[in-house]
């Protein structure tokens, strides 16, 4: 029996079946909750301002998530992009504040300080081998204190320079579509196509995987993670920037419920905490699951109170579901293993 | 017998603190050869390859490669002077299709950095047929995949790389005897293609079937070079023996021992 490299038909439909199973699984878990909220409630879930408001907020969440997810991969964490969140919207609103005026500029610096925050977390982490969990809730309450100390508590309101250009490109509405939304899909994608077709996203998974296999082919570890790092940042501003600027305000605690949601939302969209796998679409979808249950307990009229024992309860299932299937996997691996054992030996 | 020689390593020390793995050791490799490397744990080989594959640099002594003398050298240089060491520890990822696996760190991409993902398949199939895995899936994670076709994989980013000469340590460690009998057939393998091997165990009955020479190091030395043609594998155990227990070579067999018929450095 000889199997050429490429197959045709219902082999190949398996094959890709079982290569995207993860995603077909979370795809299938959106459908049934969107499913079960509609019987709840069905005048909410036929609203199309329902899908709107979803739409506008969900981009906070999945944004930091989609770039967490590539240091997830890699076998490391980052809490610290809540503050960089707050850091980076915070350059901008005081940048704007200074020239009067709704300036690309503020934004580019920004995204600077994003990168800078990211930076020195890469360098933390790497250079100084503190572990990243540490080294990022330093990170987290350095920024969050940087921001803090700078405002003195108080928000610095933006809504003068709605309408202006900058406004409009980044949270602006197309047909009624955030714009926002455009930039994080189109993001999601870039980060998809590095991650999947790319030689830097092989080296992500490799670095998770198997940090010494892929030091002993000549990947330089510390370049991945650095870079990976400086991405989370200036991802982690722009999320804040345009939060900011959806809001129309800047306020000193910006970020600080995205810090749990986004994790939960690569956690939740299927991509283990002990890194090596993962997918940018599971994190994706994750993220508008976190959305979906949150407008599910408000609209089905309780306190916004159960949002966290909510959000809790649904981290903690994923995670069960990850230990269960990671189970199942290991004792595929021994079953597979004996199997070609067996054959060959015939 | 003027065969080339791909590598000659002269008078190499390497010291970790203070404990020195190697001392004062003359190694060489032929065209189309296959030396088997033995010795008991700790004798310096895995120290000794990875000297030759530059992921320890020598203390003191030289390495010839090719003609090109170097102090010492890296992965990447030892990678383009047509060296692959296949690790004694895994390098592969589980997680990750065979495809990929085989072309860590080596990836084929267009100038924008992506993949050719289609032409790597094919390379990997063309390799994995070289080596007779032709029931193997270049999709499969190759955590799926027993110890034996690991180190199939292994061996087929050697064949992917144009490799002269493939270094293998402990290739056959912790295998079963059908997955040990698949490796030594890819050894073969690599022979008729033209290649040279290096064949680290201290498993003599592992290495005699495949090897053409056994270099036997000894608490960091070179104690004694045998052919194959010169020895069985009970006289091979033998030599062992007597090394381990007392340090030297029984003496009905020096007269074979090329180590003293030729000298030190005298090959080159
Ligand atoms: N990175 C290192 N740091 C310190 N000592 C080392 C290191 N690598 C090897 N050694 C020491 O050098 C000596 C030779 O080790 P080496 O791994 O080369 O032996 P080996 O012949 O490959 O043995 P084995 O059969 O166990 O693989 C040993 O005493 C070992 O403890
Ligand atoms: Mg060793």
């Amino acid at each position: 029996m000889i199997e050429s490299y490429k197959d045709a038909g219902a082999a190949r439909l398996i094959k890709i079946l079982s290569e995207y199973k993860l995603q077909i699984i979370i795809t299938a878990i959106f459908l049934s909750l969107w499913l079960v909220f509609y019987i709840i409630n069905p005048p909410a879930l036929s609203n199309v301002f329902t899908y709107y408001s979803i739409a506008s907020v969900a981009p906070f969440t999945v944004l930091p998530a989609l770039s967490l997810t590539l240091i997830i991969i890699a076998g490391e964490i980052d809490l610290s992009f809540s503050s960089i969140m707050a850091l980076g919207a915070l350059i901008t609103a005081l940048t704007w504040q200074a020239l009067g005026e709704a300036s690309p500029l503020g934004v580019i610096l920004g995204l600077l300080a994003g990168l800078g925050a990211g930076l020195l977390n890469g360098v933390l982490v790497c250079k100084l081998g503190i572990p990243s969990l540490i080294a990022t809730i330093g990170t987290m309450f350095l920024w969050r204190g940087v921001v803090l100390v700078i405002t003195q508590g108080f928000s610095i309101p933006l809504g003068m320079y709605r309408g202006s250009a900058i406004f409009n490109i980044l949270v602006g509405r197309v047909y009624g579509v955030p714009v926002h939304l455009l930039w994080t899909i189109g993001l999601a994608i870039v980060f998809w196509l590095i991650l999947n077709k790319h030689k830097f996203g092989a080296y992500i998974y490799y670095v998770g995987d198997n940090r010494t296999g892929a030091q002993m082919v000549g990947i330089n570890i510390h370049r991945v993670l650095i870079s990976l790092y400086a991405v989370h940042g200036v991802i982690a501003a722009f999320a804040g920037i345009i939060d900011t600027l959806e809001m129309a305000t800047f306020w000193p605690t910006l970020g600080d419920i995205y810090m749990l949601k986004s994790v939960a939302a690569v956690v939740v969209g299927g991509t283990p905490v002990t890194g090596g796998v993962g997918t940018i679409y599971g994190t994706f979808i994750g993220g508008l699951i976190l959305e979906f249950i949150e407008m599910g307990v408000l609209t089905s009229g309780v306190t916004g109170f159960w949002i966290q024992l909510v959000h809790g309860i649904v981290i903690i299932i994923a995670l069960a579901a990850q230990g269960i299937l990671r189970r199942i996997e290991l004792a595929k691996v021994r079953l597979l293993r004996i199997l070609t054992e067996e054959s060959e030996e015939k | 017998m003027s065969k080339r020689y791909i590598v000659e390593m002269h008078d190499i020390i390497k010291r970790f603190g203070s404990v020195v793995a190697l001392r004062g050791v003359d190694f060489y490799v032929q065209e189309n050869e296959v030396v088997g490397l033995v010795g008991d744990n700790g004798a310096g080989k895995s120290t000794l390859v990875k000297i030759l594959f530059g992921i320890y640099a020598p203390d003191e002594g030289e390495i010839i490669i090719k003609g090109k003398k170097f102090r010492k050298l890296n992965p990447k240089l030892a990678y383009e002077l047509g060296i692959i060491l296949v690790h004694q520890e895994r390098i592969l990822c589980g997680n990750h299709p065979i495809w990929r696996n085989v072309f860590m760190g080596r990836e084929l991409t267009n100038k924008l950095g992506f993949l050719k993902i289609n032409e790597m398949k094919k390379i990997t199939y063309e390799c994995l047929s070289q080596l007779g895995l032709t029931r193997m899936q270049v999709e499969t994670p190759v955590k799926y995949l027993s110890g034996g076709y690991m180190q199939g994989v292994q061996i087929s980013r050697a064949l992917t790389f144009e490799a002269d000469l493939v270094v293998l340590d402990e290739p056959t460690i912790a295998l079963s005897l059908v997955e040990t009998q698949r490796v030594l057939e890819y050894v073969n393998k690599l022979r008729n293609k033209g290649k040279s091997s290096i064949f680290v165990s201290h498993n003599i009955y592992h290495v005699y079937p495949v090897a053409d020479r056994f270099v036997i190091l000894d608490r960091g030395r070179v104690v004694a070079e045998f052919y194959k043609k010169d020895l069985t594998p009970e006289d091979l155990a033998e030599i062992m023996i007597s090394i381990a227990r007392t340090g030297s070579v029984p003496e009905k067999y020096q007269k074979l021992n090329l180590k003293l018929t030729y000298g030190k450095g005298s090959f080159s």
